[in-house]
């Protein structure tokens, strides 16, 4: 006898505590923001899927703003707090390899520049920022692929030159 | 392997410009001190380019991808050519593809340039196996140990330099588990270069014996 009660209540008990938690309602609400997204990849081309990325503050170079992973992808997004005008420093890590990005934020060069009233106009940023944000780091990044082939094959034809030079000479 | 810059803390990138510039003095002297230095200079200005474009060829060793060094390869046939060699080659490396960097630069001829040497050594060796194993079989062992341990030797250094310098910014568990996937990843390079070395010295060996044995 004892036993049919028992279920019903600790079922009971259970139960009610849930209800309890589901009383504190969650409000989640949504705004559209500007951010910033970036692509890493290594030099030879891959993604660097689940690499750490710090996202430093112009205020403060040395906490972390955010930290994070790029996705499988090598893509990561954030949105930096446009109140914060200055250079954002992005340093993407993958073991013992990575970047750090300079991306100045606000002001009149940035990205996500606002304009004179201090509001941020969407539709205007969208459309340089096609140009503006496309931000490379490091020297190679932004090089075709003939461009770095006709640069190797430069400094190869250097180094067979001083081979030919020398060999030229012991004659 | 090449580490970039903005990796390291300042000190050790100074360390390592430190640490290459006897390196690279004591390698300069050996070398004025042979008979005639610039005999070696269209060999080595030729592995230098074999160096420069070494590190653009990826080989996929899944789940990354490694490039080829060579170090190995250039420092049992270069002798003590290899450490100038290879710095000529990582600064090339630097400033054209941004592959490492010019504040690395020390750092990483001492992780690249030391091996090397160490490689030299190792490929002498086999004057002491000669009459045991055979001129030719010993000669082929030693050169794939030099190419092979050149290249493990650097690996080594490489994941000691980053696994001790992980900034606060970063899970270290993360970063660490990274690291020790890449130092992994060059093991069957280990592999890859010791064969290319191998291959390369036999090949000297059989058209022009003596650019292999003059350098000891």
């Amino acid at each position: 006898m004892k036993r049919t009660f028992a279920i019903p209540l600790v079922l009971m008990s259970v139960m009610g505590w849930q209800v309890k938690a589901i009383a504190h309602g969650v409000g989640i609400t949504y705004e559209a923001t500007e951010a910033i997204a970036l692509q890493a990849n290594y030099d030879s081309g891959e993604p660097m899927a689940e690499a750490q990325v710090s996202v430093y503050s112009p205020e403060d170079p040395s906490t972390p703003w955010l930290t994070g992973t790029a996705d499988a992808s090598g893509r990561f997004v954030f949105a930096p707090d446009p109140s914060i005008p200055g250079n954002w420093e992005v340093q993407v890590r993958q073991a013992g390899h990575g970047e750090i990005l300079n991306i100045p934020v606000g002001g009149e060069a940035g990205v996500l520049a606002t304009s004179a009233d201090g509001s941020s106009e969407p539709g205007a940023s969208a459309a340089d920022d096609e140009s503006d944000s496309q931000i490379a780091s490091g020297i190679g990044d932004n090089l075709s692929l003939p461009q770095k082939g006709l640069m190797a094959v430069s400094v190869i034809w250097g180094f067979v030159g001083t081979a030919l030079f020398f060999l030229a000479r012991k004659k | 392997m090449h580490i970039p810059d903005g990796i390291l803390p300042a000190s050790v990138c100074i360390a390592g410009y430190a640490i290459a510039a006897p390196f690279a003095w004591y390698s300069l002297r050996q070398i004025n001190r042979l008979k005639d230095p610039t005999e070696e200079l269209p060999k080595a200005s030729l592995l230098t380019a074999a160096f420069f474009i070494a590190s653009s060829i990826n080989i996929p060793v899944p789940p990354s991808s490694v490039h080829l060094v060579l170090n190995g390869l250039l420092g049992s046939v270069l002798g003590y050519f290899a450490f100038p060699a290879i710095l000529v080659g990582l600064f090339f490396q630097a400033i054209m593809f941004g592959h490492g960097g010019l504040t690395t630069l020390g750092v990483d001829a001492v992780m690249m340039g030391v091996p090397a040497l160490v490689a030299h050594h190792i490929f002498r060796v086999r004057h002491a196996f000669r009459q045991k194993l055979g001129e030719k079989l010993a000669t082929n062992i030693f050169a794939f140990l030099a190419g092979a341990l050149g290249l493990g030797l650097s690996a080594v250094i490489f994941f000691f330099l980053v696994i001790t310098n992980i900034p606060s910014g970063f899970d270290a568990q993360t970063e660490q588990a990274a690291v020790y996937g890449l130092t992994l990843a060059h093991l069957p390079l280990m592999l890859i270069e010791g064969t290319f070395t191998l291959l390369l010295v036999a090949f000297l060996q059989r058209v022009k014996p003596e650019l292999i044995e003059r350098r000891g």
